[in-house]
Order: structure tokens, then sequence, then C-alpha cells
């Protein structure tokens, strides 16, 4: 009854998450997988995957203090992998998720190894150059035909049990599984005493070190973690967009990534779930009212962010609450 | 001393690789390419130096000096001018844009930011997003050409011109090196360079405001402490560093065109510049431009010719883009032998 009571407003959250597809239907009246239910399930997909990338770069950023800009490396990788092992070596899907998990393991344990022997703004530069560099390679027409260079790997062979255009419901559950597994996977190491000397860490590397950690152990481990996670992540947004695409590994996913987490408010873990249903659907939105030009909007939104609201929604919320209880 | 090494074994490579011309106009190439970079880095090098902010926008700003310099080039009201002096215009406009628009960007957004650092990363990095997308709204997506000025371009019989002295009377738009033409234009970006080179040297060592940059790259508060508004000659800094990086822009677009990635990647190749060199050196900055620009011009003939190693066959023959990623490998390998840079200091 205690976890039942602590965790309420989370267990009511994926409750009505889970019934969303039902509700929808009822509503419009509309059959479950066809019309409205099905373009909003969709929605809802996209942003659990989009969470759970976020999630994984606020572990680094909020949590270590890791101010990577290389994070769409990871996403990318996991789509590139997954999209290749489908289409051209014939893989099934359990093998290629195995697949993406080590690749990203192996890939995460290479950056972190080179760039965190540096620090700081350095850090940034150093996994900016990093993920270019694969962003470059994706492009490179010397790998054309698996790749597909600059158009990207087109239609990859999703099993026919998750296809997201003719069983848009079974996806739309793995994805919300998917989402609450990584959300709860990432609640308990930032609950552990691990992820409470990344805290540390983001805090004061230098007392952290004196106290006796290996902080370059933990920052690795962090990095490895979030890399597995956003190449997952990568690997769902491949499999519902049917393709893997050299947009997918540009510096602006990265940027994605900051913005969900810093609107939401980094070094939470509900603030990028908020960060990221709010950037995908006001991004439709402003898609639908404004065209091609919204992302310049959405550039102003986030300076404004950056400037006023440095803790974002997250924090803003809990300071208000803090005020009021502070009042009463 | 390292970089010295460095430098003379890959000259020594290059120079049993090919015959001595094409070797010459590899390392012309590269020194072009270089100081183009230079005008990048050096801008941010100094930036970091003096305020550790490090400018994400460096690369927006070095693509909207491009693109107003470039509109001023072609556009109805300077067309009645010389080509000539409408280039020198342009540079000086772009030059301007690039100063006037950083030293608002620092002076209303990042001057609030110093308190909190790692905000003013996110920040220029919101404007990169923005910049490009206003870049976009203006110009559209497609990229622009721009011509060399008549002074790099006139046609004539005794084309390419045998030497330099014969150039200053023909103009032509290659001049033969051992034999091999070279285009004009790009002597002069190296010359360009060079200029800038000696003028900002000259600023930081014998000036009074070279001095108190320098000590405010030592230690800010301290200056501050001295009765120096510190903040003035931050911003005024910021402005000299986009500045440059437009002026750069301007520079490179006869080369490499006026288009939407531009921005994107120099910035990339600057910040390789900057970390090869060492953070807050102008020395460093130079030293890693040049790296730079010579590793791409060599890597960018190697894939050309393709690359035979002694047991392979047939020699490996990639695209281009294989050299542009083989940069960041440079990168990784300085870091790993010295994590601050060739010039920076310990820490």
């Amino acid at each position: 009854m205690k976890i039942i009571r602590e965790n309420a407003p989370a267990l009511a959250l994926i409750g009505a998450m889970v019934l969303f597809p039902f509700a929808i239907s009822l509503l419009t009246g509309e059959p479950i997988d066809a019309g409205t239910p099905k373009f909003w399930q969709g929605m809802l997909a996209q942003v659990f995957i989009l969470a759970v990338y976020a999630i994984s770069y606020d572990l680094l950023m909020g949590y270590a203090g890791i101010l990577s800009f290389g994070h769409a490396m990871f996403f990318g990788a996991g789509g590139y992998v997954v999209g290749i092992l489908l289409k051209h070596a014939g893989w099934s899907l359990p093998a290629a998720t195995l697949a993406v998990i080590l690749s990203a393991a192996a890939l995460s344990l290479l950056i972190g190894v080179t760039a965190l022997r540096v620090q700081g703004v350095y850090l940034t530069m150093v996994t900016l150059a990093f993920a270019q560099m694969m962003f470059v390679i994706s492009e490179a027409t010397d790998f054309r035909e698996w790749t597909g260079a600059e158009d990207g790997l087109q239609s990859i062979p999703v099993p026919a049990w998750l296809s997201p255009t003719h069983q848009r419901l079974t996806f739309y559950f793995v994805s919300l599984a998917f989402c609450i597994l990584s959300y709860y996977l990432v609640r308990r190491i930032t609950q552990s005493p691990t992820g409470r000397v990344l805290v540390a860490i983001r805090e004061n590397e230098l007392r952290a070190r004196a106290i006796g950690y290996n902080t370059f152990v933990y920052k690795l481990v962090a990095m490895v973690v979030a890399g597995i996670m956003a190449a997952l992540a990568g690997m769902m947004n491949a499999l519902w967009n049917l393709n893997a695409n050299p947009n997918m590994l540009a510096t602006s996913t990265t940027i994605n990534a900051l913005l969900m987490t810093i609107i939401g408010g980094a070094g939470t873990l509900s603030g990028p779930l908020l960060g990221a249903a709010f950037i995908h659907l006001l991004g439709y939105g402003l898609n639908v009212a404004f065209g091609p030009r919204w992302p310049l909007l959405f550039g102003l939104v986030y300076v404004a962010i950056v400037l006023f609201l440095p803790y974002g929604f997250m924090g803003a919320w809990r300071s208000w609450l803090l005020k009021r209880r502070l009042k009463m | 001393m390292i970089t010295l090494g460095i430098l003379a074994l890959v000259l020594l490579d290059l120079f049993a690789r090919f015959e001595p011309r094409v070797a010459v106009s590899i390392l012309l190439s590269g020194l072009t390419l270089g100081a183009i970079y230079f005008l990048v880095s050096s801008g941010l090098s100094l930036i970091f130096g003096l305020m550790d902010v490090l400018n994400f926008a460096h690369g927006v700003l070095f693509m909207a000096g491009a693109y107003i310099g470039y509109a001023f080039y072609a556009s109805g009201f300077g067309q009645s001018m010389d080509s000539n002096l409408r280039f020198l215009i342009a540079i000086l406009v772009g030059g301007a844009s690039g100063a006037l628009l950083g030293g608002i960007m620092e002076f209303a957004l990042i001057r609030p930011l110093y308190q909190r650092p790692i905000y003013q990363v996110l920040l220029t990095l919101g404007l990169t997003f923005v910049g490009t997308e206003i870049i976009k709204a203006i110009w559209g997506t497609v990229g622009y050409f721009m011509e060399t000025p008549k002074f790099f371009n006139t046609n004539s019989p005794n084309c390419p011109s045998p030497s330099l002295l014969d150039f200053l009377a023909d103009n032509c738009s290659s001049i033969l090196i051992l034999g091999r033409p070279f285009p004009s234009y790009r002597l002069f970006v190296i010359l360009f360079g060079v200029l800038v080179f000696v003028g900002m040297i000259t600023l930081l060592q014998k000036t009074r405001i070279g001095i108190v940059i320098r000590a405010g790259v030592q230690d800010a508060e301290m200056v501050q402490a001295l009765g120096v508004n510190v903040r003035r000659v931050f911003t005024g800094v910021f402005a000299l560093g986009t500045g440059l990086a437009g002026m750069g822009g301007v520079i490179a677009a006869p080369i490499i065109g006026v288009n939407l990635a531009m921005g994107q990647e120099f910035l990339l190749q600057g910040f390789i510049a900057v970390v090869i060199g060492g953070m807050g050196s102008l020395v460093g900055a130079t030293a890693g431009a040049l790296l730079l620009g010579l590793a791409r011009a060599i890597g960018d003939q190697l894939v050309l010719s393709g690359l035979q190693l002694p047991w392979m066959e047939q020699a490996l023959s990639l695209s281009p883009s294989i050299a542009r990623a083989s940069t960041v490998l440079i990168m990784a390998l300085v870091l790993l032998v010295r994590p601050a840079g060739l010039f920076g200091k310990k820490d």
C-alpha cells in the first residue's frame, strides 16, 4: 500500500497513458486503429521515444554535470545499427537490439575514454567534434551501399507485429513500456550510491576525488548508460520512421536533447519527460500555425528560457512550491 | 618544439610522396585554408582566454559576415562601383557586421550570464539556431557563388601569369608556381592572414589596450581591481573576435561559396584548431589553424590520388568526406598526448 501511495502521481500518469488510446477512441467515436486515435497514438509514441532520449541526456548533463554536445551520435548510431542489421544483414529484431546495446556500449566507452580526459568546455568541443565526424561519415558516398549516404537508410524492414503503420497500437504500448522502463532504470541509478556520487561530481569534482572516489570511472559509467539509452531511443525512432538518416546525427538533434532537458528542468527526471512532451507537441502546433518558419520561434523560446527560467519548468514549479510553503 | 617536429615530419613525407611542384601547391592550399581557419580560431581563442566564454555562435557570425558581405558585393547599389573597391568594402562590411552583432550579443545577452558559466554555452548554442534560421529566412536555403574581384580575375593572352611581378601587371586568375598554376586569389588569402596575424600581435604586444587584454587573460578580476573597466574590454574583445570571423567569412566566400553549412563547418574546424593549439593563446590558435589547414590539404590530395600503403595492391580511393572526418582524429591524438593543447598552459 505504501508503495502505491508514494508513487500515486506516477501510477496515475501511467494509467492515463494506458487508457489514452481507448479514451480518444471513445471520445471521437472512431475505431482505435484509424483516424484521430491512430494519429495521437503516433504523436505520443514519438513523445515517449524522445523522452527516453532526453532522460539519457539529463543523466549526463543534469546529474553528472557532463555537458556533451555529441549526444546525437549515440541516437543516430542506434538508428543506423538497427537499420543496417535488419535491412542488409537480415537479423531478427531481438538480435539487432542486442547489437545496438553492445555497439553503443563500445562507442560510448571509446568516446568516454578519450573525451573524459579533458573537462568543461574542452569536453563539449571534443564531443561535438566526434559527433560531427560521425555525421560526415554518415553522409560520405563511400558507404552508400550500406548507409544510403545523404538520402539516409530507407525502408527498414520492421517485423510485422511491430509495424508502426499497421500495428500502431502495439507500437504505442511498446514505446510506452520502453519509456517507463527507462525512466525506472534511471531513477534507480540516480537514487543509488552511484547516482549520489555523480551529483557530488557535478557539484564539486575536486572534493569528490579528495574523498576517494575515482571520478573518471563514475563519469564513464554515466556516459555508457546514457549512450546505451540514447542508442535504444534512436533505434525506436528508426523503427518508427522506417528509416535512419544523417539528420539523426546532426548537431540539431543534440540541441533538441538540450532543449527538452533545459525547458523541462535539468537535474530532475520528470523535467525531460515534460520537456519532450512540450517540445514535440509545441513543435507540431507551431508547424501547423507558422509553417516552415517555426524553428525560429522555437530558438527564441529557448533563448528566453535560458535567460529567464534557468531551471526550466520543474525548477520554476519547485521554487513556487517552496515560496508558498514559506508563506504559510 | 613538438609542433616544429611534427611539421618537419609532415613536410618530409610530403616531398617524398609527391614531386616538388605538387608538394608546393599542396602546401599553399594548406596555408590558404589555414589562414581562413586562423581568422575563426583566433577570435574563439581570445574570447575564451579573456572571459571563459566558449562562443558557439562564432560560426554563425562567420556565416552572417559572408552573407552580408556577399549581399553588398553582388547587390545593385554597389554594382556601379569598381569590383576591386566593392570587394574591399565587402570585407569591411562583413567585418563590421560581425563585430556589431558580436558586440550587441555580448552586451545584451551574455553579460547577464557571467555568473552562470554553463548557461553561456547553452545561450550561444541557441543563438546559433536562431541565427541560422534568420539567415535562412532572409536569403533562402540555396547557396550563392561569389566571384573574385577583377584584380584576381582578368583574362589576358599571357595567362597564367608566369611570376608574381607579372601578375601585378596582368591580374590573371592564376599564377605559375614552379610551373604549376595556382589561383592568385588564394595567395591573397594567405597574405591577408599574415597581415591580420601581424596586426593582432602588434595590438597585443605593443599597445596599451593589448597589455590590458593580456593581463585580463591572466586574471580579469585583478585588472578590474587596478581600475580598468574590464566589462568594456570584454565587449571590445568579443566584437574584435567576431569581427575577424565576419571578415573571414567574406574572404572565404569566393573559395567555398556562401551557404548555410559553412558556419557549422568552420566553427568546428575553429574548435579543432583551438583545441590543438591550446585555448587562450593567439600563437596556439595560429599554429593549430596552420596544422589543420595543412592536414586538410594533404588529406584531400591523398584521397584524391588514392592512398597506397606498402601492403596494398590497389590504391585505396575515398571521398573527400573522409578527409574532413579525419581532422577530428588528429584532434583526438593531440588530446591524448597533451590534453592542454600544444601551446596551452598545463593545469
